[in-house]
């Protein structure tokens, strides 16, 4: 269930019978069982047409899209399922109130840093040594009910990054040189599996999104965007270290990407094909992790959490039931 | 303040009988099934909250509902508010895949023939039936279950009025119910 298809060659992508196929420019035919599918995502140069578009629209599968730089360049959602006025005008409402925004800001603020100190405490047992980084951490943490905007909010998250990709190069190979987040366009290896990481994420967020009547553009920690689904931001921002981090440390850590993976442009460096596939696969195995979920009572992968947190939002914003951010407990 | 002093049946009844008069809340024939099954769903509902359609439970009930009794039925529409099914004997037909949802059924049934005994005058017998299991009930309106669909009435406009829904309790229907996920997700 739910599973996404990543499509790294260029050609083209169409219905065949009741499956998509996709023919590579070198004339090698693939087909994708969509009828679980959530979503395909397209990295490649790749021609549909309309019959293809109203096939996944009717199986309810969304199409990512991505382009030059691997920057996630836009999604063919299936028609709305989900619409619910009452939703929106709350999301609104929350939004609009300067409290309320500011307490669900401080909410995705306190569980990304908690995520992140989650990555950085299992590094720091194992012969690493993060004292400094978790404790500046904790205090970003507990300085989040001090904040009085959200502006403030941001920069606490900020801090909390920085200090958290600090942790980066020493958990990584000295082949891979970090030194600190870049993008537009990433300057070296590490930023570029980030970017690439946190891309697949935020897609996978927006399709979560879509599975409620929440509107993916109305956000609380981030301004809202006109291009972006700045509500894809937020949640994404508690996801990244659980799905996309781990991902970037375990194939960099074991040999599995090597710097033959990346590929220099000018001023930029960007995952070839072949690292493409190899992030993507570990991706989406680590999707598919599984954990036993108190609440629900029933394993649950690490997919549906996004769901979940979709859902969590929406019953708080409908029912004014606490929003508790996404923790990892385990 | 003035507008809870009049009791909330009469303004139905009276805002039913005039058509020219608004309703004052939305009362279908499926809240009172709600009602007795899970109030919080029923304030869900009341807000159009939708969960995933394709759970199980929901598409087996909606195919023995769309099948039983097929060439014995009418559809009959009501004032816009209820939709019955009429047998060819007069009675009013409600059809439940499974027994356990037989007093929430039977509530719904009796709703109905409140309603029309109450608002257009017509005095009809219920028909509860489980195709399944090949059971059938009669069901009437007497003093005794007219005041068990009004106080259902009072019921259901306090749980769809409120600003929040009863806080999740767990039930056994909990796990074939489409909100289980939302209700528990904390």
């Amino acid at each position: 269930m739910n599973d996404n298809y990543h499509v790294f060659s260029d050609g083209r992508i169409e219905r065949h019978d009741d499956t998509v196929r996709v023919i590579t420019d070198d004339g090698e035919k693939k087909y994708l069982p969509v009828e679980n599918a959530e979503a395909i995502f397209l990295h490649g140069q790749i021609e549909y047409n309309t019959r293809f578009v109203s096939f996944l629209n009717q199986e309810g599968v969304a199409v990512h899209v991505f382009g030059w730089h691997d920057h996630y360049a836009g999604s063919i959602m299936p028609k709305r399922g989900q619409t619910s006025g009452q939703t929106l005008v709350d999301q609104v409402r929350a939004y609009d109130d300067p409290a309320h925004r500011l307490e669900l800001a401080q909410a995705f603020v306190d569980g990304s840093i908690h995520n992140m100190r989650a990555n950085v405490t299992y590094y720091d047992g194992r012969g690493y040594d993060f004292d400094d980084v978790l404790a500046e951490l904790t205090e970003a943490r507990s300085s989040l009910d001090r904040m009085e905007t959200v502006d403030e909010t941001m920069g606490v998250e900020a801090r909390a990054r920085k200090a958290y990709y600090s942790t980066f190069d020493e958990i990584l190979p000295d082949e891979f040189v970090f030194g600190g987040r870049q993008y537009d366009p990433p300057n070296n290896e590490v930023n570029s599996l980030i970017s690439f990481g946190n891309s697949l994420v935020y897609a996978n967020v927006v399709s979560a999104i879509r599975a409620t009547a929440l509107d993916p553009t109305v956000s609380f920690l981030h301004e809202p965007g006109e291009r972006r689904y700045s509500l894809a931001l937020d949640i994404a921002d508690l996801f990244k270290p659980l799905l996309a981090d781990r991902v970037i440390f375990r194939l960099v850590n074991r040999g599995q990407l090597t710097s033959d993976d990346f590929e220099d442009e000018m001023n930029s460096c960007l995952l070839n094909e072949h690292g493409r596939k190899t992030y993507s696969k570990a991706y989406e195995e680590t999707l598919d992790e599984t954990i036993e979920h108190p609440e629900l009572g029933k394993k649950v992968s690490y997919q549906y959490l996004l769901r979940v947190e979709a859902y969590k939002l929406k019953k708080h914003l409908l029912t004014g039931e606490e929003y508790v951010p996404f923790q990892r407990w385990w | 303040m003035t507008e809870s002093s009049t009791d909330p049946v009469d303004r139905f009844l009276a805002a039913a009988r005039d058509e020219t008069e608004e309703l004052p809340f939305r009362l279908t024939g499926v809240m009172f099934q709600y009602y007795v099954v899970c109030e919080r769903e029923l304030w869900f509902l009341s807000r159009d909250v939708e969960i995933d359609r394709d759970t199980p439970a929901i598409v087996r009930g909606s195919d023995v509902d769309d099948s039983a009794y097929a060439d014995k039925r009418r559809d009959v529409r009501v004032d816009g508010i209820i939709a019955i099914d009429v047998l060819d004997s007069g009675a009013i037909l409600e059809v439940k895949p499974s027994s356990s949802m037989t007093e929430p059924a039977r509530l719904q049934l009796l709703f109905y023939l409140w309603y029309l005994d109450r608002v257009t005058g017509v005095e009809k017998t219920g028909v509860l039936a489980h195709p399944t299991e090949k059971r059938r009930e009669t069901v009437e309106l007497t003093p005794e279950t007219s005041a068990e669909v009004e106080s259902a009435i009072r019921g259901i406009r306090d749980v769809v009025s409120a600003d929040s829904p009863p806080p999740a309790a767990e039930k056994p229907v909990c796990d074939s119910c489409a909100y289980h996920d939302f209700c528990w997700s904390c």
